[in-house]
C-alpha cells in the first residue's frame, strides 16, 4: 500500500491520481509496494518502453536495415530524454509515471489490456494497443496517446539522419 | 550568444544574491517590454529590463528545429492547455515572440475596436485613435507590403481564393534585406527580421539601459497602492526556476510586459487586488484548425516567407458564427510530424509527401460571443502558470466550417487530395467527399487538432475597473505605479496576428507613462 505520505503524493493532480489509481490497483494484488512504483528506476523505464514502441510506431519510417534502425532508435530515445528536461516539472512526473507504469507488468495490464511486456508484443499489437488509448473512455489514456505521439514523431524528425525519405536538408546559410 | 557586458547580465551566472534599483523595471523583452524599453530608455530613465530567456543573436540562429524549440520557445515549443486538447507556440528570449514569428504585421481591425467601444467602453477614436502609433511602429520596424512573389505554399492560397471569388491580402511584414529563406520560426540567422532583439533591445542599451536575462520574476511585493520591489531567481540550463540565489530589485515604476500566461501568472503569484475577478481570465488564443493537401507539383512549403498571403472572407460572418482568418505556416520536420495524423506507414507515408504537401490554416476569432469566452490562468504546484481552455460547441461549429472552407479552398487551388487535421479524417480526393465527411467527424478535444500562436488576454483593459484588471492606458486600477504593456490588455482576441496591435497601444501607453512620470503624478 501507500508509504507515508510523500511529497510527490500531496501534490498530484487528477491525472496523476488516476494514473498511480491504475497503478494502486495492481500493487494491492502483486504486493508492490506504490512510492517504489513511483521512484523506480526512471530511465531505464523510459527506455524500456521508448524501445518497444518506436519500432511500432515508426514503422514504414526507420531504415529498413537492423543495424541503421537500431542506431535511429538509439539516436531518438536520447532526442527524448534531452527534451523532456525543458517540460514544466508537472508535465515531467506525469510521463514518468506513464513510463514507469508501463515497464511494471501489472500496470502495463491496466493500460493496456496485455499481460505480455511490451517488447514480447508483435508491432501490430503494439500499434493496437496504443490506438486502443486514442479511442479510450478515459481522458488520461487518450491524453497519454497524443502526448507520447507528439513527443516521439517530434525526437525522431528533430535529427538530420532522419531526413532522407522526405527530401528535405536543412540550409546551410553559412 | 551575447556576451556579458556592462549592459546585459546573464543570471544564471549569478553565484550570489543581488540587488538592483531603477526608475522602471520591465518584466519581459517582447513586443511589449522592447518598445516600451526604447522610449523610456530615449526619455532618459533608468531602464533594467529583465527576461526570463536567453539572450542570443544571429550566430546562434542554426535554422534547426532541435535547438530552436528548447532554447527559444515556451515549454520547447510543447506548451498544452490543462487538458492537452490545445498546443501553444510562444517565444521564450529576449525579443520574446518577436524573435520567433513569423512577420505578419496586421493593424486593429476597425470591427475589433468598434467591439472594445461597445462591450468594454474602450474609445480608441478621435484624439484617442491608434493610427499615429500604427505609423511610428511601422516606420521604425521597417513594416511594409512584401514585394517578392508568394512561395507555393502561400500562392494556393492564393489561387484559391482567386478561383472561388473570395478575398485576399498581401502580407505586410516587419523585414529588412530579407533573403527569403523560410525559417523566421528559428530565429532569423541574418537579422533581416525586424523583431525587438534587433531593433529596440540595442537601442534602449545603447541609451543605458540595461538587461538581465535567464531571470525569472517570481512575485510583486506591494502595499497599499504601490508596488515596492519585486523578487526573482535565476533559471537552470532548461529554464526552469532556481531556488538558491534570490535576486530583489526596486524602482518607481513596474511594467508588467511577460506576455498572456506569465503576466496574469506572476500577478496570481504576487496576490494582487483583483475587485474585478477578471485577473488570469478571458485568455484568447485566435484557436487554429489545419488543413493539409497534396498537390502534385512541389510545394517545398520550408522555402520562402513563411506567411505573405491571408483571406479574410470569413473573419466577420453576418450570421453571429465564429469568423476565422485563413493563412499558411511554415512547414519544418518537427512542425509536420507532429501534426500529421496516423502512425506507422500512414504517417511514414504522408511525411514522404513532405515537398508536396501545402497546408492551411484557420485562426478562430475568439472573445466576441457569449459561448466563446476564452481560457483561465491558474499555477500549478511549482508556481508556474497553467492555462485551462474549454473550447465550447460555438467554437467547435466554427472549426468544423473552417476545415470545409480549407479543403474547398485547396481543391480549388488544384490539390489532388485533401486531409482534415482531425484524428479520425482521411485522404478526400474531391471536394464533394470531403465535405461530407467533413460534415460527420467529431469534433471533440484531442481528436480535432487544435493549435495557437498567438496568446491575448488575462489582464483585460476597460474603461472602468468593474470590468477590468487595466484601463486603457494600461495602468493596473489598484496598483498605481504598476502598468501592464503587453498581449494580456486585450479584451478580446484581434481577428488578426497581434504584433503590430501590441507595438502601437505600447508606444501609446509608453508616452502616456512618461509624460506622468514627468509631471510626477503617478
Amino acid at each position: 500500500m501507500w508509504p507515508k505520505a510523500s511529497k510527490k503524493r500531496i501534490t498530484m493532480n487528477r491525472r496523476q491520481f488516476i494514473l498511480s489509481g491504475l497503478a494502486l490497483g495492481t500493487t494491492v494484488t502483486l504486493g508492490l509496494n506504490g512510492y517504489q512504483l513511483l521512484n523506480s528506476d526512471d530511465t531505464a523505464n523510459s527506455e524500456l518502453v521508448l524501445a518497444a514502441l518506436l519500432p511500432a510506431l515508426l514503422y514504414g519510417a526507420l531504415p529498413t536495415a537492423p543495424a541503421e534502425s537500431d542506431a535511429a532508435i538509439r539516436r531518438t530515445i536520447a532526442a527524448v530524454h534531452d527534451s523532456l528536461a525543458f517540460l514544466p516539472l508537472r508535465q515531467q512526473q506525469e510521463l514518468q509515471l506513464l513510463f514507469n507504469l508501463l515497464a511494471q507488468r501489472l500496470g502495463r495490464l491496466a493500460l493496456s489490456g496485455h499481460w505480455l511486456p511490451l517488447a514480447e508484443l508483435s508491432l501490430p499489437q503494439r500499434l493496437t494497443l496504443f490506438a486502443r488509448w486514442r479511442d479510450s473512455y478515459l481522458g488520461v489514456l487518450q491524453q497519454a496517446y497524443h502526448g507520447l505521439r507528439e513527443l516521439l514523431f517530434a525526437a525522431y524528425y528533430s535529427q538530420p539522419e532522419h531526413w532522407a525519405t522526405l527530401n528535405y536538408t536543412a540550409p546551410r546559410f553559412r | 550568444m551575447a556576451k556579458q557586458s556592462p549592459q546585459h547580465l546573464d543570471a544564471s551566472q549569478f553565484t550570489a544574491d543581488q540587488q538592483f534599483s531603477a526608475d522602471v523595471v520591465i518584466i519581459g523583452s517582447g513586443a511589449g517590454g522592447g518598445i516600451a524599453a526604447e522610449l523610456l530608455a530615449k526619455a532618459g530613465l533608468q531602464v533594467l529590463l529583465l527576461e526570463e530567456g536567453a539572450y542570443y543573436d544571429r550566430d546562434d540562429f542554426v535554422m534547426e528545429e532541435r535547438w530552436a524549440y528548447p532554447q527559444l520557445y515556451q515549454e520547447a515549443a510543447g506548451r498544452k492547455t490543462r487538458d492537452q486538447a490545445i498546443g501553444i507556440l510562444q517565444g521564450r528570449t529576449v525579443g520574446g515572440s518577436t524573435t520567433v514569428n513569423w512577420t505578419t504585421s496586421i493593424r486593429t481591425p476597425q470591427s475589433t475596436l468598434s467591439y472594445w467601444q461597445t462591450e468594454f467602453g474602450l474609445d480608441f477614436s478621435g484624439d484617442n485613435r491608434l493610427s499615429p502609433y500604427f505609423a511610428l511602429a511601422e516606420q521604425r520596424l521597417n513594416i511594409h507590403r512584401w514585394p517578392v512573389p508568394p512561395n507555393a505554399n502561400n500562392a494556393k492560397l492564393q489561387q484559391g481564393c482567386e478561383r472561388l471569388g473570395w478575398e485576399y491580402t498581401v502580407i505586410d511584414r516587419n523585414v529588412n534585406g530579407c533573403a527569403n529563406l523560410g525559417y523566421c520560426g528559428m530565429g532569423c540567422p541574418i537579422n533581416a527580421k525586424q523583431s525587438m532583439l534587433v531593433s529596440t533591445i540595442p537601442s534602449a542599451l545603447a541609451q543605458g539601459a540595461r538587461l538581465i536575462s535567464r531571470l525569472s520574476v517570481r512575485q510583486l511585493h506591494w502595499q497599499g497602492n504601490q508596488v515596492q520591489s519585486l523578487t526573482a531567481v535565476p533559471v537552470d540550463r532548461f529554464f526552469h526556476p532556481r531556488a538558491e540565489i534570490q535576486i530583489r530589485i526596486r524602482a518607481k515604476h513596474f511594467i508588467v510586459a511577460a506576455g498572456a500566461i506569465g503576466s496574469p501568472a506572476l500577478l496570481l503569484r504576487s496576490k494582487v487586488p483583483d475587485p474585478s475577478g477578471r485577473l488570469g481570465k478571458h485568455t484568447y488564443l485566435h484557436p487554429t484548425v489545419i488543413s493539409g493537401a497534396v498537390f502534385n507539383e512541389d510545394i517545398n512549403g520550408h522555402a520562402g516567407a513563411p506567411q505573405s498571403i491571408y483571406s479574410d472572407q470569413f473573419v466577420w460572418p453576418s450570421d453571429g458564427q465564429a469568423g476565422y482568418k485563413l493563412e499558411v505556416p511554415p512547414l519544418h520536420p518537427v512542425l509536420m510530424a507532429t501534426k500529421l495524423t496516423g502512425q506507422a506507414q500512414a504517417h511514414a507515408a504522408l511525411m514522404q509527401q513532405f515537398n508536396q504537401l501545402q497546408v492551411t490554416i484557420a485562426l478562430l476569432r475568439d472573445g466576441f460571443h457569449p459561448q466563446s469566452q476564452g481560457g483561465s490562468v491558474s499555477l500549478d504546484a511549482q508556481q508556474q502558470p497553467l492555462l485551462d481552455y474549454p473550447i465550447s460547441d460555438y467554437l467547435w461549429q466554427g472549426m468544423r466550417r473552417a476545415l470545409l472552407s480549407m479543403a474547398e479552398l485547396q481543391f480549388a487551388a488544384g490539390a489532388k487530395a485533401v486531409l482534415p487535421i482531425h484524428h479520425q479524417a482521411q485522404q478526400y480526393q474531391s471536394w464533394a467527399e470531403a465535405k461530407s465527411a467533413i460534415a460527420q467527424l467529431a469534433m471533440r478535444p484531442l481528436l480535432q487538432t487544435v493549435v495557437s500562436a498567438h496568446v491575448m488576454g488575462g489582464c483585460n483593459m476597460a474603461a472602468n475597473e468593474r470590468q477590468g484588471v487595466v484601463n486603457a492606458d494600461g495602468q493596473h486600477y489598484q496598483l498605481q505605479n504598476l502598468s501592464i504593456f503587453d498581449g494580456s490588455v486585450l479584451p478580446t482576441s484581434l481577428g488578426a496576428n497581434p504584433q503590430l496591435t501590441i507595438y502601437a497601444l505600447v508606444w501609446r501607453n509608453t508616452e502616456r507613462l512618461i509624460s506622468r512620470l514627468r509631471h510626477g503624478s503617478r
